[in-house]
C-alpha cells in the first residue's frame, strides 16, 4: 500500500511517476499528478464514460482502473488523440458533425470511439459502434450529432 | 446540414478548456462539505474538534461564520450553515479543508454531529390528503399561495353538459450536468475572489454578498467553462463555503461536489399533484378549475418562484372563458425547489395536454382537433387578459398534424402516434449590457457570461453582430471577462441570452455605427467589410481601413469602444383577475408542437420511441445549426423526464437514487431519429425578431409521448415518468 513509483508511457512519453499509492485511480494520476485535465471526471463509478482513455489501445474507464494496473502500459489521453491517425479521424468527424455543446463528455466520446475503431478497423458497423458507446453519456446534444459523427468517422475508416 | 464551426469547438475537441472541476492553484487545500445525517431536527451539537486536531485540517461551522466575515451580518434567512434546525437531509452543517481530498473526507467523517430528530415531511399528499382549507395559505408549511379567477367557475361547471375531473402526478427530476458544481476560492484582505462553474457570474456575486454580508464590490466572480447547467448553476451553491474555508485557511481552497453529492444537493424540480375539472358544452370549454400542489422542498416562504409562473401553464395555450386556478407551494424536508430547464413546464404540459385529450374523448371529439379549436392565435387574449403576440404555435400544430398523418399511413401494429403542444416565453432577467471593441482586424464583444454549451453566448451573440454588420463570423469574437471587468448581465438562463443580451449587443452596434459615421463626417449608412485581412469601414462611397479611423490610443489599446444595454420587461396581465399571490406576464410567446411514434411492449409495458419530429416557433432563426442542436438536445432531455427520470425519496427524506445507475438519464441506445423544423415569420422581442429557444424543446415531450402511448395501447397515464410499471398497471398486466 505504500506509495511507490509507477512506470508508464503516456501519450508516447515514458514516465516515472513518483509516490503513487496502490489505491490511486488512474483518473487521479492522469489529472492531478500529470496535470492532463482533458480527461474529465464525471461520476467516478463507471456510469458516464467521461474519463475514458486508451490503455494499450483499448477503451478504459480511468475512474475504475487502479494506476498500479497500468504499470508498463501505454496510456493515451485526449491530449494525445491527435497524434494517432484514427484519433484525428474521430476528432475531425466530431468537428464536421458539430457533435458537442458543453464539451464535458467530448474527450470521453473521442477516446471511446477512437479505441473501438482502432480495435476493429473497418470490420465494424455503425450500429455496433453506437451500441458500444452506450456507456458514454451526454446531457446536451441528445446524441443526434454524435450519431452523425460516428457515421462520418466509420465512413472514413479504410 | 452543415455544422456551424463553433469558436469553442477546437479547444473542446482537444480537451483543453478549463471547467470548474479542473481548477487548481499552488498551495491550495481541498474542501468538502459535512452534510446533515437526517432531514429534520434540532441541532444539538456540531463538534469540529476531532477534525481540527488532524494535521493541516481547517474546519468551520455555523459558529465561525461571523468572525470569518469580519463581524458582517449576512441574510438571516439563508445562513451558510443552519444555526439551530436541519430542514433537509444533506444540508451542509460544516465544511472542512485539508491538503488532499482524502484527508478532507477523513476529517469530515470525524466531525461529530448530534441532531435531535423531528418528524419529516417527505410527501406533499401526506400533508394535504384533501385540498388545503382556506386558512392553509397562512400556515408555515406553505411557501406560497396563489389564486386567480375569471367569472363564476362554479356556475360554469354546474351548467356544463359534461364535466371531466382528473388528477395528475409528476415526479422530481434533476438537471444532471456531467460536470458537478466546483469552484476555487482565493481570499485576500477586502477581496473575496472565486472561480466557479456558473450560468450567472453576477448572480453568484450578488448571492455571495448577501449570504456573507460583504459589499458586492469586494466580491469577484470569475466563471469557468461550464460542463452543462440546465438551470442548476444559476445561483450560488458552493461558493460561500469555499470562500469561508479559504478565509479560515489563509490559502486557496478548491471545493467540488462528487456526483453523488450533486444528486443530493441539487435544487431542482420536485413532485406535484395537479387536479383538473373541465366543463364542456357543444364542443367548447366553458369552465375550468385547476389546482396545483407543488412540492418546493425547503424553499423559504416568499421565495418560491415557481408556483405563480407555473400555474399559467396549467391553463395551456387555450381559450378559457371562465376559470379558477389555485396553487400551493408546499414545504417539505427536501432541498429547495430550483430551476430545471423550463422549470416545471414539461410537467404542466403533460398534465394539461393529457387532460384535454381525455376531455375530448369524453365528448366524442378528436383530441387534437379539440385542442386546435381552442388554441390561441396571434392577437387573442390569454385567460389572464394579456394580448398574445406573434405566435407560431397554430402553424406548428398544422405541420405536426401533417407529419402525424404521414406516419399513421404506415403504422405497424402496437405502434401509436401522438402530438403534444407546449408554449413558453423568453426570459428577460434583470437585464444585460454589452461592450464592443472595434479593432483593426476584428470586432470584439466583451461580456461577463461564460458559454454553458448551448451556444447562446459564443454563437448567439456573434450571430447577432454578424447579421447587423455583415461581417463574417471569424471577425467577430466574444471575449469573456470576470465580474470586476465585465458589463453587467443577469445570467444565461430563461432562454434569454441571445434574445435579451443580444439586444444589448445590437444597441451597442447602433452606437458604434453612429460614432463611425461621425468620424467620417456624417457619411451614412456605414458598413464594415473585410479587405486585405483588415476591417474597413465603408460609407458615402468611400472605404477606409478601420485602423485609420481609430485614435492612436484606440489602436494601441482595446479599439473603439461602444456600449449597449437592454433591460426588457414582460407584458401586462389583467391584475383584477389575481386574488392572491403573484402571477406573471409573458415577454413574448414561443411554442412548439411535437410528434412521436412509439411502440409499446404489451408484455412488459416498455415504451420504445421509434421516431420524433419537433416543429418550433423560435421567432427569427439566427443560426440554424445551433438552434437545431438545441432542440435535439432539449427533446432528448424531455425523453428522460417522460420515460425514466424520477428522484425517489424515502419517508424519512432520504434521496434513495443519487446516482446514474438508479436515476436513469437517456443514453445513445434510447434515442430515436429526431427531425427539427422551424415555423418562421412570428417575430419575438429579441434581435431581428428572435425568441428564446433553450427551454421550449423540453416542454412538449412528456405530453407527446403520453399521447402516442395512449394511441398505441390505450393506456391513459396520469403520472410521470411513464415507466414500464405504470404502463403495465394501466394495461392491467400486473
Amino acid at each position: 500500500m505504500n506509495p511507490r513509483p509507477l512506470s508508464v508511457r503516456v501519450n508516447g512519453q515514458a514516465l516515472r511517476v513518483e509516490s503513487v499509492p496502490d489505491s490511486e485511480r488512474l483518473l487521479d494520476t492522469i489529472r492531478w499528478r500529470l496535470g492532463l485535465r482533458g480527461t474529465k471526471e464525471g461520476c467516478r463509478t463507471g456510469g458516464c464514460g467521461a474519463c475514458t482513455v486508451l490503455v494499450d489501445g483499448r477503451c478504459t474507464l480511468s475512474c475504475l482502473t487502479l494506476a498500479r494496473d497500468v504499470e508498463g502500459s501505454e496510456v493515451v489521453t485526449i491530449e494525445g488523440a491527435a497524434d494517432d491517425p484514427v484519433g484525428r479521424t474521430v476528432q475531425a468527424a466530431f468537428r464536421d458533425a458539430g457533435a458537442l455543446q458543453c464539451g464535458y463528455c467530448t474527450p470521453g466520446f473521442v477516446m471511446a470511439l477512437t479505441g473501438l475503431l482502432k480495435e476493429r478497423g473497418g470490420s465494424t458497423s455503425v450500429g455496433q459502434l453506437l451500441d458500444d458507446l452506450g456507456g458514454n453519456l451526454c446531457r446536451c446534444t441528445g446524441y443526434v450529432a454524435i450519431v452523425r459523427a460516428v457515421e462520418i468517422a466509420r465512413g472514413r475508416m479504410p | 446540414m452543415t455544422a456551424t464551426i463553433r469558436p469553442d469547438l477546437e479547444e473542446k475537441l482537444r480537451g483543453s478548456v478549463v471547467y470548474g472541476t479542473d481548477l487548481e492553484a499552488a498551495g491550495m487545500l481541498w474542501g468538502t462539505l459535512v452534510l446533515a445525517p437526517v432531514a429534520h431536527g434540532r441541532i444539538v451539537s456540531v463538534d469540529l474538534s476531532a477534525a481540527r486536531s488532524r494535521p493541516g485540517v481547517v474546519a468551520i461551522g455555523a459558529a465561525d461564520v461571523r468572525s470569518l466575515v469580519g463581524g458582517a451580518t449576512g441574510d438571516p434567512e439563508r445562513p451558510p450553515f443552519p444555526p439551530e434546525t436541519v430542514v433537509y437531509r444533506s444540508q451542509p452543517l460544516a465544511a472542512v479543508a485539508a491538503p488532499t481530498l482524502e484527508e478532507a473526507r477523513d476529517a469530515a467523517r470525524a466531525v461529530h454531529i448530534v441532531v435531535d430528530p423531528a418528524p419529516v415531511i417527505s410527501d406533499i399528499e401526506s400533508v394535504f390528503p384533501e385540498w388545503p382549507g382556506s386558512d392553509a395559505g397562512e400556515s408555515p408549511g406553505i411557501a406560497a399561495h396563489v389564486r386567480g379567477r375569471r367569472g363564476d367557475v362554479d356556475r360554469a361547471l354546474a351548467t356544463a353538459a359534461t364535466v371531466v375531473r382528473e388528477t395528475y402526478r409528476t415526479s422530481g427530476v434533476q438537471q444532471v450536468p456531467l460536470e458537478p458544481h466546483a469552484c476555487l476560492a482565493d481570499v485576500s484582505p477586502g477581496r473575496w475572489q472565486v472561480r466557479t462553474t456558473t450560468q450567472s457570474p453576477f448572480g453568484v456575486r450578488e448571492d455571495i454578498a448577501s449570504i456573507l454580508g460583504v459589499p458586492e464590490a469586494s466580491v469577484v466572480v470569475d466563471g469557468t467553462w461550464v460542463g452543462g447547467g440546465f438551470g442548476g448553476k444559476g445561483s450560488s451553491l458552493l461558493e460561500p463555503y469555499a470562500l469561508l474555508l479559504a478565509r479560515a485557511a489563509g490559502r486557496p481552497v478548491r471545493l467540488a461536489l462528487s456526483f453523488r453529492e450533486e444528486f443530493l444537493l441539487a435544487r431542482s424540480t420536485l413532485p406535484s399533484v395537479i387536479r383538473f375539472e373541465t366543463g364542456v358544452t357543444d364542443g367548447r370549454i366553458v369552465g375550468r378549475r385547476v389546482r396545483l400542489l407543488l412540492d418546493v422542498g425547503a424553499s423559504l416562504p416568499g421565495r418560491d418562484f415557481a408556483t405563480g409562473y407555473s400555474i399559467g401553464f396549467l391553463l395551456g395555450p387555450y381559450a378559457t372563458p371562465t376559470f379558477e386556478v389555485e396553487g400551493y407551494a408546499v414545504r417539505t424536508h427536501k432541498p429547495p425547489f430550483g430551476p430545471h430547464r423550463a422549470p416545471f413546464a414539461p410537467q404542466c404540459a403533460f398534465a394539461v395536454e393529457s387532460h384535454l385529450d381525455e376531455v375530448a374523448r369524453a365528448v366524442g371529439l378528436d383530441p387534437v382537433a379539440f385542442r386546435a379549436a381552442h388554441l390561441w392565435s396571434t392577437g387573442d387574449s390569454t385567460p389572464f387578459g394579456q394580448m398574445v403576440g406573434a405566435f407560431g404555435l397554430p402553424a406548428a400544430l398544422e405541420a405536426a398534424q401533417r407529419r402525424a398523418r404521414a406516419w399513421r399511413a404506415a403504422l405497424p401494429p402496437g405502434h401509436g402516434v401522438g402530438i403534444g403542444l407546449g408554449f413558453w416565453s423568453t426570459g428577460t432577467g434583470a437585464g444585460g449590457e454589452a461592450r464592443l471593441q472595434l479593432r483593426p482586424r476584428e470586432l470584439v464583444i466583451v461580456q461577463g457570461e461564460r458559454e454553458i454549451g448551448s451556444g447562446s453566448v459564443v454563437v448567439g451573440l456573434a450571430a447577432v453582430a454578424a447579421r447587423r454588420t455583415g461581417l463574417p463570423r471569424d471577425r467577430l469574437r466574444v471575449e469573456y471577462r470576470p465580474t470586476s471587468r465585465a458589463p453587467f448581465d443577469s445570467g444565461v438562463y430563461g432562454s434569454r441570452t441571445t434574445a435579451a443580451l443580444g439586444r444589448a449587443v445590437d444597441e451597442a452596434l447602433t452606437g458604434l455605427f453612429a460614432e463611425l459615421s461621425r468620424r467620417l463626417d456624417g457619411a451614412a449608412p456605414v458598413r464594415l467589410v473585410v479587405a486585405d485581412d483588415e476591417l474597413h469601414v465603408e460609407a458615402g462611397g468611400s472605404r477606409r481601413p478601420v485602423r485609420d479611423v481609430l485614435t492612436d490610443g484606440e489602436r494601441a489599446g482595446e479599439g473603439l469602444a461602444a456600449e449597449g444595454r437592454h433591460y426588457g420587461r414582460g407584458g401586462a396581465i389583467d391584475e383584477t383577475l389575481v386574488e392572491k399571490g403573484t402571477f406573471y406576464a409573458y415577454h413574448d410567446f414561443t411554442g412548439a408542437a411535437h410528434v412521436a411514434q412509439v411502440e409499446v411492449d404489451r408484455a412488459t409495458g416498455a415504451i420504445r420511441v421509434v421516431r420524433y419530429a419537433a416543429f418550433h416557433d423560435v421567432g427569427t432563426v439566427l443560426d440554424r445549426p445551433t438552434a437545431t442542436a438545441q432542440i435535439e438536445g432539449g427533446v432528448v432531455m424531455g425523453l428522460g423526464t417522460a420515460l425514466t427520470e424520477e428522484s425517489i425519496w424515502s419517508n424519512d427524506g432520504r434521496l434513495t437514487n443519487p446516482g446514474l445507475l438508479d436515476y436513469r438519464i437517456p443514453t445513445l441506445a434510447e434515442v430515436p431519429p429526431i427531425e427539427v423544423e422551424f415555423v418562421e415569420g412570428f417575430e419575438g422581442a429579441g434581435p431581428f425578431g428572435a425568441k428564446g429557444l433553450g427551454e421550449p424543446p423540453i416542454i412538449p415531450v412528456p405530453a407527446t409521448i403520453a399521447a402516442a402511448v395512449r394511441e398505441a395501447c390505450g393506456a391513459h397515464l396520469t403520472e410521470l415518468p411513464l415507466s414500464p410499471e405504470r404502463v403495465a398497471r394501466a394495461l392491467k398486466l400486473v
